[in-house]
């Protein structure tokens, strides 16, 4: 494991598993029938179960925020203490925080669109709009924790998660920070669900009687809608093990491509001269729509051969823009140990294109 | 000077502003000190008198793709995105960019409150393209898809530091090799949502702004983008590209202090300049001006006389500052991008522009106010900063090529 590289060295997720600390353990998942919003027969969704955050991080003042700030900074506090970092000794003017989303604070642009309709646009709600801004949940998360770095939202449709790692580890080679909080998150609401609804794209899942839950899998045509937050901890090794923390991943290298079909090409790329033989398992993206999953598989088994483990987190979370990063930490949490040094994070979206990124591990 | 590691080539400018289409249509708007801010017409904000805004009445045709249906936001990018690529797109590794595009907006303006009371309605009701156009990563997308473009392409969303900061990661993947070229910027329509968001905040002056002035009364909103092309000097100097400017420093930070209110000291501020100055390896003097974030609010631009006294000290003459926010509004997340155009175009026709409607600014000693009338000099290197809601800050700073080994 080369010592100055990026790696992960604290984890912490908000997701249908519950918020956690660390890896997730052998924990299952299924989709949950969707309560929030008045729906015409059972909808169902990966989603995260109500908590109050002073349960998991006491003291913490999320009032008024959007759900999605809300579990960026509940992640945030499990990440860094999963890194066991002193925030007290850090220069936080050296720490960057990292977003990637792919809807942003929606929960609250509805509810100031909701202000509008009944007020009028000249009486809209002022408390909410600052909090309907994309960058709120970063911003949140450098405002509570005192970060005073690089601090970047973006969003790159099915790959946001994907782009904040690389971002992130762009930011520490370039030395533009020694430490990184790298966050990916997205909450599901009505205007989205009903979105995904009239555009034909969910899965039988998705409408499957509660009673009867059928498990969500790849190629039932279509994918089942669900959020999360994650943060993860990047900084170079020999950092982290300076204070016996964990290093649960370091990153290689990565690559991304505007054309989903480029997926043979980015991860070919990304073995960055390894062989495919070195790579313990694959995480792919593949959600259960034919038309996402025929693209990525073909392009897996051209790169690996039909030789290495092949894992489809999005079996037990769902679909979100931004779960890139919660893929990975599944992966991590299931991995078994063997002599293959690598894990290849594969990411398709078809409105987005494709993304590899290499990991090596522990 | 050891420094050409960090120094990345402009190519291409691409505009379109409340002046019109193009670089020269800003640059003679700003040079003849024309006050682009006017009564909004383009649509009913929903409260009278309507508010002074900057807007753009009528946009070019771009034509179409399959799948897409642009919202004004990624209308004007594209726009933009185009005519800054006019002088790479032969260049044969020219499909292999991307793109990062900036914006707060994105397809805001083409969605009305109706969505959230039955959405499934509101889409069979032909609502369906116009929400498709809400993430922000969509300009950035449409960019990539009317330009063939096969690189990463990707939105960052930051507030009213989105545009700057779109350039610096932009740069940051140039020179790591990501991408032979990359076209970075930002675009923001005027929307009725972020209208509605600045006036519940009592932030919008009822007249035409004036940044830094005394009797500042707040801001007003604009709309625009801007584009450029990045690429290392080497690949510009080896596909004889003609070089607009070199960017050679920039800083993101964030004043992690509130979420909408400014560091009242602006330490986050000066702290981006001061990086962006090591990272360009320049003494405060070198740098010739600074075309300022300058809203008008009043909390803002205190904040921001202070981060130029702290990141400007030991200088041996005020600096020049002005916020060209006052000719054509507060672009939002296209706002850092055009002016960083605005800065480009100061360097390359030796004049700096002043901020209308200045008359009696705050007093400051390590300020030179402009006001009034451009003022003619040269302008080897310059300065734009930005900032915006929730702490985030992105310093820019440009050169002539070549001048700075000279000095």
């Amino acid at each position: 494991m080369s010592p100055q590289q990026p790696s992960i060295t604290g984890i912490g997720t908000v997701s249908p598993f519950g918020p956690l600390r660390g890896l997730i353990g052998q924990r299952k998942t299924e989709p949950r029938t969707v309560t929030a919003w008045p729906t015409e027969g059972v909808r169902r969704a990966f989603l995260v179960e109500p908590f109050r955050p002073t349960d998991v991080v006491p003291g913490l003042k999320t009032r008024r925020l959007d759900r999605l700030s809300v579990w960026c900074l509940v992640a945030t506090a499990l990440a860094i203490a999963d890194a066991r970092l002193d925030l007290n000794v850090e220069n936080r003017s050296r720490i960057a925080v990292v977003l990637g989303t792919g809807f942003g604070c929606i929960e609250l642009t509805e509810a100031f669109l909701q202000s509008a309709a009944a007020n009028g646009y000249a009486q809209a709600d002022p408390i909410v709009f600052p909090e309907t801004l994309t960058n709120a949940p970063a911003a949140h998360v450098a405002r509570v924790f005192g970060i005073r770095g690089p601090n970047i939202t973006l969003s790159q449709k099915g790959l946001s998660g994907e782009g904040a790692l690389m971002q992130a580890a762009s930011l520490l080679r370039s030395g533009q920070a020694d430490l990184a909080i790298v966050l990916a998150g997205d909450t599901l609401t009505r205007t989205m669900y009903e979105w995904f609804e009239a555009a034909g794209v969910l899965s039988s899942d998705a409408y499957a009687q509660a009673s009867a839950p059928a498990p969500s899998s790849p190629q039932r045509g279509g994918f089942v809608p669900g959020e999360s937050a994650t943060a993860v901890v990047m900084e170079s090794a020999d950092r982290a093990w300076s204070r016996g923390a964990t290093v649960h991943a370091t990153f290689r290298a990565g690559f991304m491509a505007s054309d989903p079909k480029a997926g043979v090409s980015v991860t070919r790329k990304a073995l960055a001269g390894s062989s495919p033989a070195d790579v313990r398992m694959v995480v792919a993206g593949a959600n259960g729509s034919a038309a996402l999953d025929d693209l990525e598989g073909p392009a897996i088994r051209e790169v690996f051969g039909g030789q290495t483990p092949v894992i489809a987190p999005k079996t037990f979370l769902g679909e979100s823009d931004s779960c890139g990063i919660l893929r990975l930490i599944l992966a991590l949490s299931w991995a078994e140990n063997n002599a293959r040094p690598l894990a290849m994070l594969v990411g398709t979206s078809l409105a987005g294109g494709c993304a590899a990124l290499s990991f090596e591990l522990p | 000077m050891a420094r050409s590691s960090n120094s990345v080539a402009i190519t291409g400018i691409g505009v379109i502003s409340p002046f019109g289409r193009g670089l020269n249509a800003l640059s003679s708007g700003l040079l003849a000190c024309r006050s682009c801010l006017k009564p909004l017409t383009i649509f009913d904000a929903g409260w009278n008198p309507p508010p002074v805004v900057a807007e753009i009445p009528e946009l070019p045709d771009v034509g179409d793709r399959p799948g897409f249906r642009l919202s004004r936001t990624d209308h004007l990018a594209v726009i933009a995105a185009l005519d800054a690529a006019d002088g790479s797109r032969d260049c044969s590794d020219f499909l292999e960019s991307g793109a990062v595009i900036a914006t707060t907006v994105a397809g805001l303006s083409e969605i009305t409150p109706a969505i959230v009371s039955n959405p499934a309605q509101y889409y069979r009701a032909g609502g369906f393209a116009g929400a498709a156009s809400y993430p922000s990563s969509h300009p950035a997308d449409t960019v990539g898809a009317w330009l063939g473009l096969r690189g990463p392409c990707w939105g960052v969303s930051v507030a009213c530091a989105s545009g700057a900061m779109a350039i610096a990661l932009a740069a940051d993947r140039v020179l790591a090799g990501d991408a032979p070229m990359m076209l970075a910027g930002g675009s923001d329509a005027l929307a009725a949502f972020t209208l509605s968001g600045f006036n519940s905040l009592r932030a919008l002056d009822p007249d035409p702004c004036r940044p830094f002035d005394k009797n500042r009364n707040g801001l007003n909103l604009g709309e625009g983008a801007a584009v450029f092309v990045l690429e290392t000097l080497e690949h510009a100097r080896a596909r004889k590209a003609e070089v607009l400017a070199v960017l050679r420093g920039w800083a993101m930070t964030n004043d992690a202090f509130h979420p909408t209110a400014p560091d009242e000291q602006g330490r986050g501020l000066s702290e981006s300049m001061a990086s962006a100055m090591a990272m360009a390896g320049v003494a405060p003097d070198v740098v010739g001006y600074v075309n300022s974030h300058g809203t008008g609010t009043p909390l803002n631009d205190v904040a921001e006389v202070k981060a130029y006294e702290t990141a400007f000290r030991g200088r041996s003459s005020p600096m020049p500052v002005s916020s060209t926010k006052s000719f054509f509004g507060h672009c939002l997340g296209a706002a850092g991008a055009l002016e960083a155009a605005v800065t480009i175009v100061s360097m390359r026709s030796a004049a700096l522009f002043p901020t209308l409607q200045l008359t009696d600014p705050i007093e400051s000693p390590a300020i030179d106010w402009l006001m009034a009338q451009p003022r003619r000099q040269p302008l080897p290197v310059g300065m734009t900063v930005s900032a915006g809601f929730g702490g985030s800050n992105t310093s820019l700073i440009f050169e002539l090529e070549g001048n700075l080994d000279r000095v």
